[in-house]
């Protein structure tokens, strides 16, 4: 937890990428979230973790409007990322969704060969002009997906043909493939297996050195593991949101410690 | 007396159930456990009666008649049938039967009024009969299946061999079903092609059915070559299929991805309506309007256009064929799962994109399907050629010209008065069974690539 530390005091200093101020969600007459106020900073790993339910994937929904493709979905309040208002009526939100990545929970390659899967993004953004330039933007996201080595010499082998590892690192790269400055992870690693598992979190943790990662899940050891900051749910509330090791060794709000020991969730 | 035998059989099968439940229940509640539950044995007993003795009433009333008629035939006086042919022995069946059910005509002869009464006597005999075998076999196997009842006897294992040979009947129904057409239409093939030489027939270039007088006459001179006729079939089909896929297509993907909710619960059903219109209908809306339309259209143009064009005919093909198409598109887009869809919006594809990139890749077995199954019905469909379509078989590829096809022939050939052993009716089952081929190998098609491409996406 040492090194942990010094990492969330260097943290603290990074500037506020995406600031949530009293953002309500609502499912038809649902109210999923309540008035949540978050700022999370640049170049760190955010952990939102919570019992099932609790509102944190809808609230990671609303960072790149995906909420926008569910019909009954009502998203209020204020979320800005480097300060510009992302609901705002002139943001246009597949521009927006380029710019924050997304990750899902079950890893959803399209049934497409690896180089198309990685190079779709960047050919829909016109990124790469020529052949050679798209070749490089391939490989760079997949040696940042740390994947590169599993499948250099199959590029044109179908996606959905790997293991389910190997195939949620290739969405981590075709994430990354179009530039994000914001990386959106919705429990990406609980249909894997534990070492698949450890080298998506060692991923997670390189990323940061260039990204600001959001990441949802279940798993506490993960979000020890992995982030600096962590925000805990609970029934649609932001309960608390600090740097990772104050709320897994001195939480201040009792549902966290409930949460944390075991007690409820 | 009939249906007595179904009520005795239907009251022996709640009985049987009845008896063997509770004879079940008892064992159980004296401590014993029982192999299958109580429920069982009365099922068991319940299926060991209904289907046998089903099977008995039913193949005695198909029997009793052919038995009876033998039986009056041959005990009329001797001498009464000679010399009569099998048209005339019918007429006297038919009439002993009439004066037994009490419709007299004239005076008959004495010996009809006594084979008439002997009949009735007979008939009522036979009924009697099934009703004394029904109950003797009812209660017979009541008390076989009661004497099962055991703590260890396996009735579960016995419903289930049971049912599953039900199951087994009706899949194999089916199989039959389609093995007796495929026959019926290859012996009379068969009977064409002595007549007619199968290279003639696949290879010939001129179809004019409608001239023979004598078979040997037409086998010589080679009119009946399909080509003609296949080429219209072709014809029709094309611009059917030209009309119905982007149409078909377009407002699927529109309905599953663009539509709003509203404007979706107004044209889904309407769609389904199109698919309600029975084919008749579409071949007075293509030969009352479409044809004509296209004929004024061409003469503005100057393009000589014929009264029955192969454009009407398959364009009114291809309307009806929109919503078969629309709806396997539409089914094969929902079936893509939603993380496909999220996954390329996440990285920032428009809704056009993710459809043509993502969604319509990952249906495409779906849509291939649909389409090839929407092909072999253009090639079937009857009404609406019978109707639009010419009867004359021009070699043509031009849809503003008459042609015939496959279906249209086939109706004209067994139309009004035919005689079996003329080419001109057995080329109907020829063409029939070329039909049969045709969508045949169009099918196994659509199923390979369905199959091949499946699971694409999982």
């Amino acid at each position: 937890m040492d090194d942990l530390r010094t990492v969330s005091k260097d943290v603290d200093a990074n500037n506020t990428k995406i600031s949530a101020k009293n953002v309500q969600v609502y499912y038809g007459d649902t109210h999923a979230i309540k008035d949540v106020n978050v700022e999370i900073k640049e170049r760190t790993v955010t952990a939102f973790i919570g019992p099932s339910g609790c509102g944190k994937s809808t609230f990671l929904r609303s960072i790149n409007r995906m909420n926008d493709t569910i019909d009954i979905c009502r998203v209020e309040g204020d979320i800005r990322i480097d300060g510009k208002d992302i609901y705002d009526r002139d943001v246009d939100p597949v521009q927006l969704r380029a710019r924050v990545g997304m990750v899902f929970q079950k890893p959803n390659p399209f049934p497409k060969s690896i180089y198309d899967n990685i190079a779709y993004g960047p050919k829909i953004h016109g990124l790469a002009k020529t052949k050679a330039e798209m070749d490089e933007i391939v490989e760079k996201s997949l040696r940042r997906g740390a994947i590169w080595n599993e499948v250099k010499d199959r590029l044109h082998a179908p996606g959905t043909g790997l293991s389910g590892g190997q195939q949620q690192r290739l969405c981590i790269a075709r994430a990354i493939a179009t530039e994000p400055d914001v990386l959106l992870m919705d429990e990406p690693c609980s249909a894997l297996d534990p070492i698949a598992t450890s080298q998506v979190e060692e991923l997670i943790d390189q990323l940061r050195e260039s990204y600001t990662v959001v990441i949802v899940t279940h798993s506490m050891q993960q979000a020890a593991r992995v982030s600096q900051k962590t925000a805990f749910f609970h029934l649609g509330n932001l309960v608390e949101y600090g740097n990772t090791d104050d709320i897994f060794t001195n939480p201040k709000d009792p549902r966290t410690e409930s949460y944390i020991s075991g007690r409820i969730g | 007396m009939t249906t007595l035998a179904f009520a005795i059989l239907l009251a022996a099968c709640m009985v049987a159930y009845a008896l063997n439940r509770r004879a079940a229940t008892g064992i159980r509640d004296g401590g014993q456990r029982l192999h299958s539950v109580s429920g069982y044995h009365g099922l068991f007993a319940l299926l060991m009666i209904l289907v046998p003795v089903l099977v008995v009433i039913l193949l005695w009333l198909v029997l009793q008649g052919t038995v009876v008629n033998t039986l009056i035939m041959s005990s009329l006086p001797d001498g009464t049938l000679d010399g009569l042919g099998a048209g005339q022995v019918d007429l006297i069946l038919a009439e002993i039967q009439s004066i037994a059910s009490g419709r007299v005509f004239g005076e008959p002869e004495p010996w009809k009024v006594a084979a008439a009464e002997r009949f009735s006597g007979m008939l009522q005999t036979a009924s009697l009969g099934l009703v004394l075998v029904t109950a003797l076999l009812c209660l017979g196997i009541m008390v076989f299946a009661r004497s099962k009842v055991s703590a260890e006897f396996r009735a579960r294992q016995g419903v289930e061999k049971i049912v599953s040979g039900l199951m087994i009947f009706c899949s194999v129904v089916a199989i039959f079903t389609t093995i007796g057409i495929v026959a019926s239409l290859a012996f009379e093939t068969i009977k064409f092609l002595r007549l007619v030489p199968l290279t003639e027939f696949l290879f010939g270039t001129s179809w004019e059915p409608q001239i023979p007088i004598r078979a040997d006459q037409i086998a010589s001179t080679g009119a009946f070559g399909w080509i003609p006729v296949i080429v219209g079939t072709i014809v029709i089909t094309i611009v059917a299929i030209v009309i119905a896929i982007p149409i078909g297509l377009l407002s699927a993907i529109y309905l599953n991805e663009f539509a709003p909710k509203t404007v979706r619960s107004v044209c889904k059903p309407v769609l389904e309506v199109l698919a309600g219109v029975p084919t008749v209908v579409y071949g007075f809306f293509a030969i009352l309007v479409v044809a004509p339309a296209i004929r004024t259209l061409g003469a503005q143009l100057g393009i000589p256009v014929a009264p029955n064009t192969a454009l009407a005919a398959g364009g009114v093909m291809g309307i009806m064929l929109v919503p078969f198409i629309s709806s396997f598109a539409d089914d094969a887009l929902s079936a893509v799962p939603r993380a496909l869809r999220d996954g390329a919006l996440a990285l920032g594809a428009t809704r056009a994109e993710t459809v043509m990139n993502v969604l319509f890749p990952a249906a495409i077995p779906g849509i291939v399907g649909g389409v090839l199954l929407a092909v072999s019905r253009a090639i079937g469909e009857t009404m609406i050629v019978v109707m639009a379509a010419g009867l004359m078989a021009n070699l043509t590829l031009n849809p503003l010209e008459s042609v015939t096809t496959v279906t249209v022939q086939i109706v004209t050939l067994l139309i009004g008065d035919t005689s079996f052993d003329n080419p001109k009716t057995l080329a109907a089952f020829a063409l029939g069974m070329m039909l049969f081929i045709v969508t045949l190998i169009i099918n196994i098609f659509a199923l390979r690539i369905v199959r091949k491409y499946r699971e694409a996406y999982d």
